[in-house]
């Protein structure tokens, strides 16, 4: 019986890459590598313009906070660093490198000298913070804080095979030609919460995956491999963490909080060629797709190149190009910029022409059918949601929960009148988080005020 | 380029692993694929939240297949009461559609007749009439329906009571017309078209039989297959039926109205059975009058019912009991129309009220949060 959870939608696959071998891109002419990839602190360049770095080496470290040190993804010269917007819209500092093809790998890089047993719960996290890695899937929090925060709550240990996003293989092409590497990562992450036992939960759409995990690990009382239905957002970790367990994940508690620690598979992957090669998280699989693009395939990708270089190493466009969605169809961000660069979270990039986008001639209109509520996985009442945040209702969007959405489109995308609904949630949550900050500041200035007075 | 559905269920052989997608020909050239390449970029690219894409089902493929799914029963009502039954229909869908059309010029509103609601509307009004009716009611019921109960409540999906049966509660003004039944057959000789003009109630309906505690005189077999006096739509529970599995089918509706209702229907009326038979009391009750397509095709008008599968068991409930309590203590014999009209009013305290505890909901309440 294959693990499931309520709601949710099915979402034709389009999984064209799934028979695509990894192939490695060939290196692009230059990238240019973003200081910051997810939350936390940016880092502070190490380098100058003019500098000759190796691949590998340390460009970019953190001086205080949350984060990962950023590495070069290439050998060359540092040509510029300069600020750049990200799809976000933030000002991001990049450190551009112009690549001289040689490949030199940085003297830093080699195997950690221990074997995994001798090797103690902080040395992992040291391997981990140093190798830069963060969560690959797509969320990009950094590795090593989520297992320090997660110490000693945890109990189970799942690898987030799910990929249930419509388009992207990423993941399932690694299971199937690199497996080793996964499930050697999911050890070292074992050994660091000290735990036996742990999960690899895969869909049901990837039964070859299944199969090649499930003979490599015959007998192996360590790792089970679950099966999961094929839905979306069955990724998600509260529905995979509800699926496999049956506990449920309440808003605002981070997985540790019920026992659980989610990690995703290619994310095992770099934790093990860090371990095993002292290799940083410096490329990354990328699935590239869309009805644009004339050669959909799965790329080994140097962090920081263009999506320009990506189009032109996979046949280029083929029909006209309206939109760049960078990760998947139902979460991915769409770029402004043809020129945006892969990061360390960066799944998919999809190339779509106007037909993808299936507009509708009618003006978005509900028609109350009860499609977004059966499909929630939150179990919210999404129409109504969408009502009170197009009147500016804030008060009644949070008597319905509205903060609990995690904003994963399945109402947007099954509502036959095309409303736009999480775009509408997306918004009212925006509105209450910025009320909410401007009360707090308020009440602080209230309470400093009297005291001058 | 052509998406192939993948076949995912099968695992991949060794020899597909090492399949690499077949290029055409010769690579092109990388000066050709930049030629090409920047033909199709736009100057500016789309910008827009995800997600980024959508399901093919549209507003009006779900009222097609509506209009679908009423098909047998038009088709039959025509068998039974002669062709007259589809000029009624066509009338009141023309009116409907017209009225819609004409408001929303005047009203200077984009014109939504395409997503095909209001021939839904104009259908089930002509559905729920008798086949007796002059030829002006559908119309003037058709216009009310679209302009008094949807438009000025703001369109499509935004009106608190079925505009159909709204309409055919208006239409009640002339209980004469209303309330005569053709015998089925009869092709409407000119003897029933004059008891009409001359309103004199003739029913000989199973349902009024059955408000005197007497099992009519339609046998069950009729009364499934719908050769009985009636509306032109509701006679025949076995084509509604019909109908409402392609609905389910196609996901357009659940299961949970109609089955709470007809099930309610059939639950109360055994037990509470006029008559020494409860069992073929309570189906004669069920397969007679307009409880069929109520309860699949009116009931469950998505904008006058609840959105929770909870609250649909709820209100399909409400809708039984209601029928009934008003087919034993009413004025009239029938009391689908009704109940359906007042539970309308009710679905926003159903939806209140039913709203599903969110998921992780109730463990921060435990936490004290």
């Amino acid at each position: 019986m294959a693990f499931t959870f309520h709601g949710g939608i099915h979402i034709d696959e389009h999984k064209t890459t799934r028979r695509c071998l990894v192939e490695t891109m060939p290196p692009p002419k230059s990238v240019s590598i973003p200081l910051s990839q997810h939350i936390g602190a940016h880092a502070v360049p190490v380098v100058k313009v003019g500098d000759t770095v190796d691949k590998g080496q340390v460009i970019g470290v953190i001086e205080k906070g949350l984060g990962c040190p950023v590495h070069a993804s290439v050998s060359g010269k540092v040509t510029a660093i300069t600020e750049k917007n990200a799809a976000n819209g933030m000002k991001i500092r990049n450190i551009v490198i112009a690549n001289d093809g040689e490949e030199r790998l940085s003297p830093d890089i080699k195997p950690w000298g221990k074997s995994l047993a001798d090797t103690t719960t902080e040395e992992i996290i040291e391997i981990i913070r140093a190798a830069g890695i963060s969560g690959m899937g797509g969320a990009t929090f950094p590795t090593y804080a989520k297992i320090q925060s997660a110490l000693g709550k945890v109990e189970r240990i799942i690898v987030n095979c799910a990929e249930c996003e419509p388009y992207i293989t990423a993941n399932h092409r690694l299971l199937l030609e690199n497996p080793e590497a996964v499930i050697n990562g999911l050890k070292i992450l074992m050994k660091a919460f000290g735990l036996r036992e742990s999960e690899i939960a895969v869909e049901d759409n990837k039964l070859d995956a299944i199969n090649k995990l499930e003979n490599r690990l015959v007998g192996s009382k360590m790792i089970h491999v679950r099966v999961l239905k094929t839905k979306y957002p069955q990724g998600d970790e509260r529905q995979l963490i509800y699926a496999l367990t049956g506990r449920e994940l309440p808003v605002g508690k981070l997985p540790a909080d019920v026992g659980c620690c989610v990690f995703n598979a290619e994310t095992c992957a770099a934790i093990f060629n860090a371990f095993a090669e002292g290799m940083p998280l410096i490329e990354r699989i990328v699935t590239v797709d869309g009805d644009c693009i004339k050669r959909p395939r799965n790329l080994l990708v140097p962090l920081g190149t263009s999506f320009t270089d990506i189009m032109h190493c996979c046949g280029g466009l083929i029909r006209s190009l309206k939109k760049i969605v960078s990760g998947g169809p139902m979460m991915g961000v769409s770029q402004w910029d043809k020129d945006g660069v892969v990061t360390k979270g960066t799944s998919a990039i999809l190339f779509f022409s106007e037909k993808a986008e299936n507009r509708y001639e009618q003006p978005p209109t509900c028609i109350r059918c009860g499609r977004c509520v059966r499909a929630c996985p939150m179990r919210l009442m999404p129409n109504y949601l969408a009502t009170f945040a197009s009147q500016g209702k804030l008060e009644q969007c949070e008597e319905f929960d509205v903060i609990a959405c995690v904003e994963c489109g399945s109402c947007s995308y099954s509502c036959p009148g095309h409303v736009p609904i999480v775009q509408y949630i997306r918004a009212a949550k925006g509105q209450i988080n910025d009320r909410k900050r401007a009360q707090a500041a308020a009440l602080a200035n209230s309470q400093v005020n009297p005291e001058k007075g | 380029m052509d998406k192939t559905p993948a076949d995912n269920q099968t695992p991949l052989t060794a020899e597909a692993e090492a399949h690499v997608p077949e290029v055409s020909a010769a690579p092109d050239s990388p000066e050709e694929i930049e030629a090409r390449t920047n033909s199709f970029l736009p100057e500016l690219l789309t910008v827009s939240p995800s997600p980024h894409i959508r399901t093919e089902d549209t507003s009006r493929s779900i009222m097609l297949d509506v209009c679908i799914s009423l098909m047998p029963a038009l088709i039959w009502g025509i068998y039974v009461f002669g062709w007259r039954v589809l000029t009624l229909t066509l009338i009141s869908v023309g009116f409907a559609v017209g009225s819609e059309f004409l408001y929303e010029k005047l009203m200077k509103k984009p014109v939504t007749i395409l997503d095909f609601s209001t021939v839904v509307t104009g259908l089930l009004l002509a559905l729920n009439l008798p086949v007796s009716v002059p030829l002006w009611m559908p119309a003037v019921g058709a216009v009310f329906a679209i302009i008094v109960v949807k438009q000025l409540f703001g369109g499509l999906g935004k009106n608190f009571v079925n505009p159909a049966l709204a309409a055919r509660v208006f239409l009640f003004a002339w209980p004469g017309h209303m309330s005569t039944f053709t015998s089925p057959g009869d092709k409407l000789s000119a003897a029933a078209l004059k008891i009409a003009e001359t309103d004199i109630v003739a029913g000989a309906t199973p349902l009024a039989s059955l408000k005197n505690g007497v099992l009519p005189d339609t046998s069950l077999f009729d009364m499934i297959i719908g050769y009985e006096s009636g509306c032109i739509g509701e006679v025949s529970a076995l084509l509604l039926a019909a109908g409402g599995i392609y609905l389910l089918a196609r996901r357009v509706i659940t299961w949970h109205i109609p089955v709470s209702y007809i099930g309610t229907v059939l639950l109360v009326t055994f037990v509470f059975a006029k008559s020494s038979l409860p069992f073929d009391f309570a189906l004669a009750e069920i397969f007679s009058g307009g409880l069929f397509l109520g309860a699949i095709f009116m009931a469950t008008d998505y904008a006058t019912s609840p959105v929770t599968n909870m609250g649909r068991v709820v209100y399909g409930i409400g809708c039984g009991l209601l029928t009934v309590f008003i087919r034993y203590f009413g004025g009239y014999a029938e009391g689908v129309s009704f109940s359906i009209l007042i539970m309308n009013l009710l679905v926003w305290y159903i939806d209140r009220y039913s709203k599903p505890v969110r998921f992780g909901g109730v463990k921060v309440d435990e936490a004290g949060k």
